[in-house]
């Protein structure tokens, strides 16, 4: 365990994590908000109104994304790890009824209300989610599982 | 089955999902992008029978999408200015497969005959504005509903617009009675108009009929010859009746005194 280990040995075991955890968040950066961002301003060319309240939707997004995602780098290998994974998913997974409203978006562009109904896409957010979800508790027993067996005695050979 | 396996699985299902989810919504955003420029409106027409006004309005949708377009609904409400209902007509269509054209007449019905209620008989004699309250409705892709709605006011041309009767001219017992109005609307006025003349008592002391041919957007002058009984000093009202191909409508009272 990290806790009993020197400052010494511990600082070069976290190094390659923090430069992995560096590394997966530049890239989620990029992947999950300056190339959506960069679609988003070329688009909404067409109709400002309508993408201008998505970006902070999107900010919010990449920001738990990324910090679930640095944080379960930090933590990988522990318990920690697996707890962070079903937090995601739990965060998420309000975070996909929040932002598409329950399901029902209503815009308003120059005088024109658009009412959309995006209830197929929420429940495939939530099912994708909620399958995360299992797997992150399955994961999380299956940890545990392993430490315990870890903890056991040797078994004697009998004489 | 070992745990480790089912969470592998979960795994990919996962991911299956994903991509799922991703190719569904890259694909509809794309034709919805697309299907915002297949949609045209061609020129509108109008005619008339039996006391009503149809408007027709050509619409042509150019389904490039992807998906089908099914249940589409197109509705449109006028109202007059104090919000009563004068039209509510809707066409619908049952599917628009995935990279057809189609082409579809929506008829605004206005039952001119109904404006000539006591609520909306002023849309007669002034012009006025009308509100529409038109909306789209439809589902994309079979399982997305979209509604679009927007309202906006058009103006309405009263087709017996300033009536006024001018100065009776008396010959004996025989008076010219000169009319005249102009026809805002945009429907052309074909018929007959019958004057009363009412005396002080109330009695009717003479009456005629004069036909009545107002194209759109024209003034029309014309009068009507009465043979009159009694003293024409007695005069002191006028009625008028109005029987065209689009409404029926009388009594106009205007007052000669």
């Amino acid at each position: 365990m990290l806790e009993n280990e020197k400052p010494s040995s511990l600082l070069k075991k976290m190094l390659p994590r923090i430069a992995m955890a560096v590394a997966k968040g530049v890239l989620y950066f990029v992947l999950f908000y300056a190339l959506p961002v960069l679609v988003i301003s070329q688009v909404s060319q067409f109709a400002p109104e309508i993408f201008t309240d998505y970006v902070q939707v999107l900010k919010v997004f990449a920001g738990v994304l990324i910090f679930f995602v640095v944080a379960g780098e930090l933590t990988r290998g522990t318990i920690f790890q697996h707890a962070l994974n079903v937090g995601k998913a739990i965060v998420l997974l309000v975070f996909f009824v929040l932002a598409f409203n329950g399901g029902v978006i209503d815009l308003s562009v120059q005088g024109i209300r658009i009412g959309v109904d995006l209830t197929v896409f929420l429940m495939m957010f939530i099912t994708i989610d909620l399958i995360a979800l299992a797997r992150s508790l399955l994961q999380a027993i299956s940890f545990m599982q392993g430490k315990a067996e870890e903890q056991l005695p040797a078994p004697q050979p009998v004489a | 089955m070992s745990m480790k396996t089912v969470i592998r699985a979960l795994g990919w299902a996962t991911y299956i999902f994903w991509i799922i989810l991703l190719f569904f919504g890259a694909t509809t955003a794309y034709s919805a992008f697309q299907l915002a420029h297949g949609f045209g409106f061609g020129e509108p027409r109008t005619s008339t029978s039996d006391g009503t006004v149809t408007m027709s309005l050509p619409l042509y949708i150019n389904n490039v999408g992807f998906y089908d377009i099914v249940n589409m609904n197109l509705t449109t409400l006028i109202r007059d200015i104090s919000g009563s209902p004068i039209s509510d007509s809707s066409t619908f269509v049952q599917l628009i497969p995935k990279g057809q054209n189609s082409s579809m007449m929506h008829n605004i019905t206005l039952n001119v005959n109904s404006m000539t209620s006591s609520q909306l008989s002023h849309l007669l004699f002034a012009d006025s504005d009308l509100t529409v309250d038109a909306s789209l409705k439809l589902d994309y892709a079979r399982v997305i509903p979209l509604g679009i709605s927007t309202n906006f006011t058009m103006p309405w041309g009263a087709p017996l617009h300033n009536l006024t009767i001018g100065h009776i001219s008396m010959s004996g017992t025989h008076a010219t009675v000169p009319f005249n109005f102009e026809n805002h609307s945009f429907f052309e006025l074909n018929g007959t108009m019958r004057l009363e003349i009412v005396d002080n008592l109330g009695q009717i002391v003479g009456q005629g009929t004069a036909p009545i041919i107002a194209p759109p957007q024209s003034g029309y002058w014309s009068s009507v010859d009465v043979a009159v009984s009694g003293d024409p000093a007695n005069i002191r009202t006028a009625r008028l009746y109005f029987q065209t191909s689009v409404f029926s409508y009388g009594p106009v009272v205007i007052s000669l005194a």
